[in-house]
Formats: C-alpha cells, structure tokens, sequence
C-alpha cells in the first residue's frame, strides 16, 4: 500500500516537473494570450442600422449620434389611367432620431401619409457577448406613441383621429457574422376604432433576419403576424425584402413591401393588401439615413 | 515523503520563477493609426494592448484586440470591425519578432526589430527603427512604421477608395514593468 502511494507521487512529481518545464519554454505570443484581461466582448453590429428595414432592430447608435431620415415609399394605384411621374404616390416620413447615451435613443417624425405624428424611445436592455454563453441574445425594449391628425385613407370609416401606442420587445441573436435574426414579440394600443367591433389591442410578432453578402450590403426581410386583426376590414401581414448599403456616413435601404406607412402601430395592424407586384399592392421604399456624431470622441 | 514532495515542488517553482523574471511587459501599451488623405482624415487608438520582451533572448512579441481601438466617430469604430478587419473573425493582431543588437544595459538605442506581424490571419514580415529606453531598470519603446491596405487583403468599395489612404501610418509606444507569473 505504502508503495503504490509513494508511487503515485513520484508521478505526481514527474508529471507537475513536466507541465512546469514545458510552461517556461512556452512562446512569448502564447504568454500573451493569458494576459488579456477578461473584459466582456459584446457582439456588435447584429443589424447596422436601428432599423432592420421597416420595423426597429435591437441596435441603437453610441451616445451622442444624431441620425437624420429620409423614408420613402412608391406605389402604383390600380386601373387607373395615369400619367404620374415614375409613380402615382409617394409617401415620406421624416425622421430625427439621437441617441441620449449609448442605451437610449429618442425620436420623432412626421409622415405625409394621413398626417402621423410619431416619437418613440428605445432603451437596449441586454447586449449579447461573444465570449461567453452568459448572454445569448440581444434585447432592447422599444415604445411608441403615434397621432393620426388626418383621416386614414385605406380605412375609410375612420373619422376620428387617433393616438396609439406600441411597446415591442426585440429580442435578436448574432449567429454567426454574416447571419442575425431577430424576434419581436409586439403590444399595439389603438387609440378609436372606426367600428367597435374592432379590437383596440392587438398582438403581434414580428420575425426579421440579416444576410451579409459583403463587407458593405446585406440582405435583410421582415415579416409581422397579428394574432387578433381588425375585423371591419381585410387587413394582411406587412412583408418586407430589402437590401441595405451603407457607406460611410450614410445608410441606404431599399424595400420591396406591401405596407404603405412606416410607423409601427399603422402597417403591422392596418396594411390593406397583400404582398404581390401588382399594382396597388406592390410598394417600392427606400430609406436614406445621415449619421451625425454630435460628440466626438476626443482620442 | 510529503515534505520532500513540497519541498521538491518548492525548489521546482522557485527555478521557473528564476528563469521568468528576464522577461518584462506592458499591458497598457498604445498603437494609433493614420489614415490621412484628402477627403478624410481617420485616427484611431488602442491603449490596452500587450507586449513582453524576453531580455535575456531579445525577443519581443506584441498581442491586441482589434475591436479595443477607439475612434473619434462610433460609426467608425463599427465599421472598422465589421466591413474592414472582420474582427469577429480575426479578433486580434499579434507581432513577434527579435530586436537585432539589443543591450540591455544601455540607456538609450536605437534598434532594428525584425518580425511577423499578424493582422486578419494574413502574415507578413516587417523591419521597424525602434528607440529603447531604459532609466533605471524601466524599459520603455517607441517608434513607427507604414503599412499597406493591400498587404492584408483588406476590401475597400471602389466609392469609399478616396476615402482611406493605401498606406496606413502606425505609431506605437509601450512601457514594461517586471513580469511576474
């Protein structure tokens, strides 16, 4: 007994002197590597912009950041003899949105599409690490609250005007570099209803993903499901397929859609018609967005 | 038999210890960047990077994170990460390589130092004129060099080409402390 013990710790000995000697004559890279101090990595980029394409992504800008957009959406409108420029309608919403610190984001705009009043705050909750599986997944909590100061057109019962409310909870991953997904689980308040019949909360989930296809554009689609629509009217799932082009201080995104208005309360309950490329249905956008770093960072 | 063992331990830990204290580093060493053309000027600076000399070899090596360089616009920051070094998949850049003539008793030289440097997986060998100091046992060194966009197969967009200079300037200092494990 009392041999097979000092045997064990002869081994013991030996093998502690090996891992000893092989640690001194170890490459100096290789001493660096344990030096690194173990600060969390956070993912970034998981979309580029705040928006994935319509419908808000989970990223905001760093503190200081004033994002200044552009929205713009084209359709055509059925049978009807036209002589438009390019297309019968174009609607725009106008947007300044800053980013208070590098959590909380505050914005507003004005849509020329039934006169929307828009201003929402946005506040990153959880940023995903890449070094570590303590935090998967992104989440940033996002509230709205929109003012309809003229009739909706596509609703033409509605004749009052009507303040709603939409509080989303994004929740987003960073698979791998080139691909992100995003899930957003959506409350809307809708202010009046033209019918009473029809609900004033809605739920929704939102689905979006990003492809990147190069250091500079990436792929993106959107797609929100309503669990409980308006009945009064056929209303269908906002979808979006979309190309987005940044470079340098400006980001470029282009939609091919069904949704006719870009704040969120209007095309995830209210889109009128389905996704196809006929006219009338098929809407054209693009969103152009100037980054202005109000504050920068002194090096 | 189990005090000899720690004993044993002791002396063992003791001589590794003996042979490691020839090494010296710095963990706050800073690198910028130049990018100066004349539609844009971008700088950017990194001051938690790693470096150790082994004194008594003459061999240096140097370890960064790429995503620890800071830049005056945020937006740089992400697209330097994301569009250009990719740095979720080649997170840091390293250096390796012998400083040529090195005395460690001098207080000041000026010395060649010959290596590898690593960036985005891509290798390539580079010479850098380095001053050496040393007051009383505290090492500090400095210097700069050039180099290429091309050499790291970095891809630029043909519009953004005026933007960022072919040659990038680097510039580094780094103060050591005695290293212990």
């Amino acid at each position: 007994m009392n041999l097979m013990k000092s045997n064990i710790y002869f081994w013991l000995f030996t093998v502690i002197g090996f891992i000893s000697s092989s640690l001194n004559a170890q490459d100096l890279l290789d001493t660096l590597e344990k030096e690194h101090p173990n600060t969390p990595q956070y993912e970034i980029a998981t979309f580029k912009g705040t928006r994935i394409s319509l419908g808000h992504s989970i990223e905001n800008r760093k503190k200081g950041v004033l994002e200044i957009k552009a929205m713009n959406l084209f359709w055509n409108i059925p049978n009807r003899p036209s002589q438009s420029f390019v297309t019968d309608i174009w609607t725009a919403r106008i947007a300044l949105e800053y980013s208070i610190s590098d959590r909380l984001t505050f914005g507003a705009g004005g849509s020329t599409l039934d006169g929307v009043f828009d201003g929402f705050l946005k506040y990153k909750l959880i940023n995903q690490r890449r070094d570590s599986n303590t935090s998967p997944f992104s989440v940033t909590l996002f509230q709205n609250l929109s003012r309809q100061t003229k009739r909706y057109k596509a609703f033409q019962n509605a004749n009052k005007l009507q303040t709603s409310f939409t509080s989303q909870i994004l929740i987003a991953r960073k698979f791998t570099p080139n691909f992100s997904l995003q899930v957003s689980p959506t409350f809307i308040h809708r202010g009046t209803s033209a019918i009473n019949n029809d609900p004033h909360n809605h739920f929704a989930i939102g689905i979006g993903g990003r492809y990147k296809v190069g250091g500079h554009v990436a792929l993106v689609s959107e797609y929100y499901y309503v669990a409980n629509p308006i009945k009064s009217k056929d209303t269908y799932s906002p979808f979006v397929l979309g190309v987005n082009w940044e470079m340098s201080d400006l980001l470029l995104q282009f939609q091919l859609t069904n949704t006719r208005n870009m704040v969120e309360d209007i095309f995830i309950t209210q889109t009128p018609n389905n996704f196809n490329f006929k006219d009338g249905n098929f809407v054209f956008g693009f969103n152009a967005t100037f980054v202005l770093h109000l504050n920068q960072k002194r090096l | 038999m189990n005090k000899i063992i720690i004993l044993l331990l002791l002396f063992n830990k003791l001589i590794s210890f003996n042979e490691a204290s020839n090494q010296i580093i710095a963990r706050q060493g800073q690198v910028s960047f130049f990018s100066y053309t004349s539609v844009e000027n971008i700088e950017a600076k990194n001051n938690q990077v790693l470096s150790i000399i082994d004194l008594s070899k003459k061999e240096i090596a140097i370890s960064m994170l790429m995503n620890a360089f800071e830049f005056k616009k945020s937006l740089m920051h992400e697209h330097f990460n994301e569009s250009y070094i990719e740095s979720d998949l080649h997170p840091k850049a390293t250096f390796k390589g012998h400083i040529i003539d090195f005395d460690p008793s001098l207080k000041v030289q000026t010395r060649i130092v010959k290596g590898i440097v690593v960036i985005r997986n891509i290798s390539k060998e580079i010479e850098v004129k380095t001053e050496i100091q040393n007051i009383n046992g505290k090492y500090s060194i400095a210097g700069n060099f050039d180099l290429s966009v091309k050499d790291f197969e970095i891809k630029i967009p043909p519009l953004l080409a005026p933007n960022i200079a072919k040659m990038i300037a680097v510039k580094f200092r780094f103060e050591y402390e005695p290293y212990e494990k």
